[in-house]
């Protein structure tokens, strides 16, 4: 499936068009995802730390989505660097 | 039937009154400013005799930097979402009646300007006190918000922040403590 996943804070460095879009197999968990996502950050914005996102979490617009999660349907995430609000 | 009818009626009741005792919102700095007047407007009740109230501005200085002001980002439907978890939390632990007023700006914000406003109105002071402080805690450490500093000398910077990665943060806590000093 083609899973969508928004950016944000630091992680907008690694896209300007505020998004990444993957194929992803449809079993696959948030984890995987997570390792997919590295890899294809090493590729395309090098710029951008792998310890970030080890750091990040995913989420829908409902919930934080932990590594054991499946994939939402709709294939829409988004990344959530560590926050820094007010 | 009428009994399960009217058992309805009263819980709906219940949802309406607590949705009116907590606000929530996310403040696009083009479209206007977070305004104090607004949340104690909001939180003043003939209940309450106690209100506290958290003003988080954009300040000249960090970490020995001169800051000339601060882009925020948001990932805004989970934002609301999560000011609305942390003012369930605050109801469940100091009690009700209480009203909850959290407010957070979005985009490009100059020195001095208002960032967040987190207010609490209770029966008495000590759980306004605890509410606020509990939500806007709550409000930095859990919500979906990134700032981007700008410096004078033309550079800018992310704040480290607080991971939301349950997994990294389970490893962090078997490790150092994280610093919640921000």
């Amino acid at each position: 499936m083609k899973v969508r996943i928004t950016l944000f804070g630091a992680l907008r460095d690694a896209d300007a068009r505020g998004f990444i879009e993957l194929e992803a197999p449809d079993s696959c968990t948030i984890g995987e995802l997570r390792e997919l996502l590295r890899n294809h950050l090493r590729e395309h914005a090098p710029n951008i730390s792998a310890g970030l996102v080890q750091r990040s979490a995913f989420a829908s617009e409902d919930e934080i989505l932990h590594n054991h999660r499946a994939l939402p349907e709709n294939g829409q995430l988004a990344v959530l660097p560590p926050v820094s609000g007010g | 039937m009428q009994q399960i009818f009217s058992v309805s009626i009263f819980a709906d009741f219940r949802a309406l009154k607590y949705m009116t005792d907590l606000h929530t919102a996310v403040i696009d700095i083009c479209d206007g400013v977070l305004n104090p007047a607004d949340a104690l407007a909001f939180v003043s009740d003939p209940r309450f005799g106690g209100i506290d109230m958290f003003i988080g501005k954009v300040r000249e200085h960090n970490l020995g930097r001169v800051v000339t002001g601060i882009s925020y980002d948001l990932f805004e439907p989970l934002a609301l979402r999560t000011f609305e978890e942390i003012g369930e939390r605050a109801r469940r632990k100091f009690g009700s009646p209480m009203k909850l007023y959290i407010a957070h700006a979005k985009g490009e914000l100059r020195i001095g300007d208002i960032a967040v406003i987190v207010a609490a109105g209770t029966a008495h002071r000590d759980e306004a006190f605890k509410a606020c402080r509990l939500a806007i805690e709550a409000v930095k450490h859990e919500a979906p918000i990134w700032k981007q500093e700008h410096y004078t000398d033309g550079d800018s910077a992310w704040s480290e922040g607080c991971s939301l990665c349950e997994e990294h943060r389970e490893a962090e806590q078997r490790g150092k403590a994280h610093d919640h000093g921000h």
